[in-house]
């Protein structure tokens, strides 16, 4: 048990799950900070896509994606849960996203202001354009930062929360009006 | 319990009965026959689990599981069977086999969805519990398929209230000649758009109903339920995790415990049953060979009479390999029908709807019982159309929390936390009558064996006309009445779903008056060999349209009853 509550102390929360972190060497090598088995992703672009998932969700009053480390789950769940496809889609749609910030503001993604983050991927949501790579990792970080924060247990206990037991059943509960 | 793993004398591996298989007619079986003091070995392939104690997930949040309750992709594409199955996910999955573990062949496409652990399938069934009627017993008889049942309502109604009371059934008192009320709990009452639809539907057909879906969870537990431990369902539908509440009925947190407090009950978990022993000269079984899953050990245990509840097609597998010269085609079959006439449930289409009407109305908290169910009405009385028999539906309303998620930034978030409550959907499922064929089979392959020297079992069943006729005729009938209630978006879709994957396959050592077409009699006994009863899906002569776990249970009583008596008077 010792062993296992010292291996939980390593782990890193992310949205309320724990995620084992990648081994020491692999991080002097610029590597991702959590242990992935199929994407090839290094800490730049683990922390572009960290300001990517920010961009989503912002931290305001309450945590955002960086915060609840949102980035690091939509990483595991492309990691572990989608094809192939989806995964070399991702990681090339990564690199163009950082090639559109490039070619509009002559500089990274994540130097680039809140306002100007948001003009690029208003753009790329509005091209809508599904064969492209950009916009094919645009919907799973979307889609997955999205399902990781109201799933994360900041927001099931906190701000929406989530009944294990609710012991009972009401078919015809009123709606209030707004 | 275990206690008696290492012994080998005869007479420590001699029982007065064994019985085969932990699910929910094993289950039963096994508490019949201890409460009436048999000495009772109960044989599991799988592993023990254990009410609560094994149920791992039970009580973990959303976002305690590593995917959110989706499972890895590798897992997926690992299992297409398995995967196939509505409620193979991460919660869930330690309860399904790995396809590669358990391999079988698949003349045709063929979703067998199996759970091989002490309570088998018992832990991660739909629950969903009807009575039969003469309507469906009669069936084969007045359709001309398959043989006449060697049994009535009249014959088998006494044990569905026997077992209804101690299970535990959620249902309102009906009326319908065609679906006999039962001993119930205080049903789960419809909510508003289904109260809605029934209403509806009623007024423009007069004979067609629905109902509150009956169901084995507690809503108002009886002392018979707390003496099990059990106590009233909490709502959470999580029911596939295994139930801490033992809210609803499996055989872990009912009939197996209740089994064990006699003192008569062995359970040996990891036993393969590999064939049931013939005795020549007794002219009778006398007990059944067991491999050991772990040390692949072989073991032979012996009892006086036998019961056979290894769930429909593994029955079928092991009594097919059930070999000697008095019965060299398997056990009891003289008449080479083992394994022939397996069926199962049309599951072939689902429509969806929505209204938008009752805004006034959502739901709150959860409904164990998943709403109303459309009990059959085509064919009911008489033939009326071109395809045979019928088919239920299930029946679900509900309102979705709806939320938009275009754009980023704060009003995303913004967005995300406010979700506002869409229209009612409603959604239906057809659970539909097939017609058992000597086409549509099981046999054993006679090269290709498992893990434990098990020969694979082929499956051959695949739907046919007489499915396709009722499948259109269900999204046709369901359309005209959501169509007469005011739904929209009505989307229908067919064929989503290969035979196997309602888990509902039944037959292939089936129940008849005559030893020449049948092999069980009205008591559940191989005509063959008296002494072997079978009482799970394999001895189903037809289908009907009901969901069978509740039959299976009042005919494995009903059959304990009859076995134990003969037991006492020297006949067995």
């Amino acid at each position: 048990m010792q062993r296992r509550s010292a291996i939980k102390n390593l782990m890193i929360i992310a949205g309320g799950i724990a995620i084992l972190p990648s081994c020491a060497k692999d991080k002097e090598k610029g590597k991702a900070s959590i242990q992935l088995n199929n994407l090839n992703i290094d800490a730049e672009q683990e922390k572009l896509l960290a300001e990517v998932s920010e961009a989503f969700i912002p931290t305001t009053d309450t945590p955002g994606a960086k915060a609840l480390n949102l980035h690091l789950f939509v990483l595991k769940m492309v990691d572990d849960c989608h094809d192939k496809t989806d995964q070399e889609g991702f990681v090339a749609g990564l690199s163009e996203l950082e090639k559109l910030s490039e070619k509009r503001f002559d500089k990274s993604f994540v130097n680039c202001s809140v306002k100007e983050r948001g003009e690029i991927l208003k753009d790329i949501e509005n091209s809508k354009n599904p064969s492209g790579k950009v916009f094919q990792f645009y919907k799973i970080a979307k889609d997955r930062t999205i399902q990781g924060y109201l799933n994360s247990k900041y927001v099931m206990t906190e701000l929406i929360p989530y009944e294990l037991v609710p012991g009972r059943y009401n078919g015809y509960f009123p709606v209030k009006k707004s | 319990m275990m206690s008696n793993l290492n012994i080998d004398s005869v007479k420590q591996r001699t029982f007065d009965a064994i019985v085969i298989g932990s699910g929910i007619s094993g289950g039963w079986a096994a508490k019949e026959l201890t409460e009436k003091g048999l000495k009772t070995l109960v044989l599991e392939r799988g592993r023990d689990v254990k009410h609560v104690v094994d149920y791992p997930t039970t009580n973990m949040y959303p976002y305690e599981f590593e995917h959110r309750g989706e499972l890895p992709i590798d897992v997926q594409k690992a299992n297409p069977v398995a995967n196939r199955c509505y409620a193979f996910k991460e919660d869930s999955a330690h309860f399904f086999v790995k396809d590669a573990e358990h391999p079988y062949i698949q003349e045709n496409p063929f979703d067998w969805i199996r759970g091989y652990q002490v309570g088998g399938k018992s832990l991660l069934w739909a629950r969903q519990t009807q009575r039969w009627s003469d309507f469906d017993f009669e069936g084969p008889a007045r359709d001309g398929f398959a043989v006449d049942w060697p049994i009535r309502y009249k014959d088998i109604a006494l044990w569905y209230s026997y077992v209804e009371k101690f299970a535990g059934i959620a249902g309102d008192k009906d009326g319908l000649s065609h679906l006999p009320d039962g001993e119930f709990l205080p049903g789960y009452p419809l909510n508003a758009v289904e109260d809605y639809f029934k209403k509806k539907v009623l007024d423009k057909y007069g004979n067609r109903h629905i109902i509150s879906a009956r169901c084995a969870h507690l809503s108002k537990p009886e002392p018979v339920h707390h003496q099990q431990g059990r106590a009233q369902c909490q709502n959470r539908r999580l029911c596939q995790r295994g139930c801490p509440f033992g809210g609803y009925f499996s055989s872990n947190s009912s009939t197996l415990p209740w089994a064990e407090r006699t003192g008569n009950l062995t359970l040996r978990p990891f036993s393969v049953v590999e064939s049931v022993i013939y005795d020549e000269q007794k002219g009778k079984a006398t007990g059944v060979r067991v491999i050991d899953t772990n040390t692949k050990e072989v073991i032979e245990y012996y009892a006086k009479i036998i019961f056979v509840n290894a769930s429909a097609l593994n029955t079928n597998l092991l009594l097919l390999n059930s070999t000697s010269s008095r019965f060299p085609n398997g056990l009891g079959n003289d008449n080479g029908l083992m394994g022939k006439y397996v069926a199962f449930h049309n599951y072939s289409a689902r429509i969806s709807a929505e209204y938008e009407g009752l805004q006034e109305f959502t739901t709150d908290g959860r409904n164990p019982a998943g709403g109303g169910y459309i009990p059959r009405f085509r064919n009911v009385l008489k033939q009326e159309t071109d395809f045979l028999r019928g088919y239920a539906a299930g029946l679900s309303g509900f309102r979705t929390l709806e939320r938009d998620l275009s754009g980023q930034g704060p009003q995303l978030k913004e967005n995300l936390l406010n979700p506002f409550l869409g229209p009612w959907h409603i959604s239906s499922h057809m659970m539909g009558e097939t017609i058992p064929k000597e086409s549509n089979y099981v046999s054993l392959d006679s090269t290709q064996k498992d893990t434990w020297g098990m020969p694979l079992l082929k499956v051959s069943v695949v739907y046919d006309e007489n499915d396709h006729k009722m499948s259109k005729d269900f999204v046709d009938q369901l359309t005209e009445m959501f169509t007469i209630a005011g739904f929209s978006n009505i989307q229908a879709q067919t064929n989503t779903r290969v035979p196997g994957n309602d888990i509902h396959e039944m037959g292939g050592v089936r129940m008849g008056h005559d030893p020449k077409t049948s092999l069980l009699n009205k008591w559940n006994q191989l005509h063959a060999c008296k002494n072997v009863f079978v009482t799970d899906g394999a001895c189903m002569t037809s289908t009907a349209s009901q969901n069978p776990s509740l039959t299976y249970m009042a005919l494995t009583a009903r059959a304990v009853d009859y076995a134990v008596k003969q037991v006492n008077n020297g006949q067995l």
